[in-house]
């Protein structure tokens, strides 16, 4: 009872992210559901430095064995550098765990808005911490 | 009995957001453009300029002609990115034409020119830093994002030239008056959107933007919007810039690897709105 509480209070949250648009490459709003917002775990396949978003890509195992590879969008390099990110921050091979808002259109991408990395640290990639978020 | 009062706390708050987000629809409806549909710009490329705010403090410095330096790396105004209508003065609403408050209604932010790494135009910003560069006859805006492009602004006491083809900046001419630089600017092609709601303009567009150091940190800036194609009046809005240290202007390329558009769906807007 308190779970399923809880889920409608985070849906709840994730409306009110999603009724504030944002702006600036394209309208986070118009791409991604953030009140279907998950952690994805998996295994770095892939790392794109490049603009206008760094990406990086993750097979994910599910309960049946199935592996799928999801696109994960992060801010642009420079706004990453300038956080304290480098490009040899995520590795091919590294185990990640990334809170994620998944594309709205069904395809198997999502904008990372935290990203735990093989070693523990937490950073902050995408619309985590603020109401709306560019891109 | 504890359990009960968590779920409890947990359903008011749940209703309380849902309470705010209906009252926001409820607000907008019926009125044509009400202030500041969307909030200011922000977002992680904001959130990393922060801690690069300069603490510089004093005076404007002066070139060596007298005038205010506006050289240097300025953070962008988030209120020139979403929604133009958070750079009017309180309480003023766009005077948009029946027809721009449809465009920009129906607009969907696939067609946003920005998601396909085209020019921002004048006035919108974007999440990135610009670079001014003076000198006495000329002074370059060197714009880091979203289009990695730049701005001349010839201040040598030429004018316009005549016939000139549209373009996505213009074409800027500046004058000084006292420590205020003014900036002319016409010959706009009506491709860009002013912000990511997509309010229009068209060819029509004239812009006069007054640019101020009121102090070492600080870009302060008044633009007026004179269209008469899309508004019904001109109307002026009001930015202001950090200045940054510690960074300089980087690289961003945005046709290297954009994926989005095909994946956006929908209005930059709020649905309900």
């Amino acid at each position: 009872m308190r779970k399923s509480r809880l889920a409608v209070l985070v849906g709840g949250l994730g409306l009110l992210v999603a009724v504030l648009p944002a702006v600036a490459h394209h309208a986070f709003v118009a791409q991604y559901d953030a009140s279907k917002s998950t952690t994805l775990n998996g295994v770095v396949t892939k790392v794109e430095w490049t603009n206008p978003h760094a990406r990086f890509y993750v097979d994910v195992k599910d309960k049946g064995g199935n592996v799928t590879n999801w696109n994960l969008e992060l801010a642009s390099p420079n706004a990453l550098r300038r956080l304290g990110w480098t490009r040899d921050i995520l590795k091919v091979g590294d185990q990640v765990s990334v809170f994620v808002a998944p594309a709205k259109d069904g395809a198997k991408m999502a904008n990372a808005r935290t990203v735990t990395l093989a070693d523990g640290r937490k950073m902050v990639a995408g619309i985590a911490a603020e109401q709306g978020g560019v891109q | 009995m504890r359990r009960n009062l968590v779920c409890s706390i947990l359903t008011a708050l749940f209703l309380a957001a849902l309470l705010a987000v209906s009252a926001t629809s409820l607000s907008a409806q019926g009125q044509p453009e009400p202030p500041g549909v969307n909030p200011a710009g922000g977002g992680v490329p904001m959130r990393s300029l922060e801690r690069l705010k300069s603490k510089a403090s004093g005076a404007a410095p002066r070139t060596a002609d007298g005038k205010p330096d506006l050289s240097g790396i300025w953070g962008p105004e988030p209120n020139f990115m979403g929604d133009i209508s958070n750079a009017l003065k309180s309480g003023e609403k766009l005077p948009l034409q029946p027809w721009a408050v449809k465009v920009s209604r129906e607009r969907l932010s696939k067609d946003d020119p920005e998601a396909s790494c085209l020019p921002a135009g004048i006035p919108r910003q974007t999440p990135f830093p610009f670079k001014i560069i003076q000198t006495p006859k000329l002074i370059v805006f060197l714009i880091e994002g979203n289009m990695h492009t730049y701005r001349q602004i010839f201040v040598d006491g030429s004018s316009h030239p005549k016939d000139l083809d549209p373009t996505w900046f213009g074409d800027s001419r500046g004058t000084w008056q006292g420590d205020t630089l003014v900036v002319d600017t016409v010959g706009f092609n009506d491709k860009f959107w002013f912000d990511g709601i997509g309010h229009p303009h068209t060819e029509k567009l004239h812009i006069i933007e007054r640019y101020r150091r009121p102090d070492a940190a600080h870009l302060a800036y008044e633009v007026t919007i004179d269209d008469p194609g899309a508004y019904t009046r001109p109307f002026t809005m009001y930015g202001n810039s950090p200045l940054l240290q510690n960074t300089e202007i980087m690289e961003y390329f945005c046709s290297e690897n954009n994926q989005d558009v095909a994946h956006v769906l929908g209005k930059g807007r709020p649905a309900k709105e």
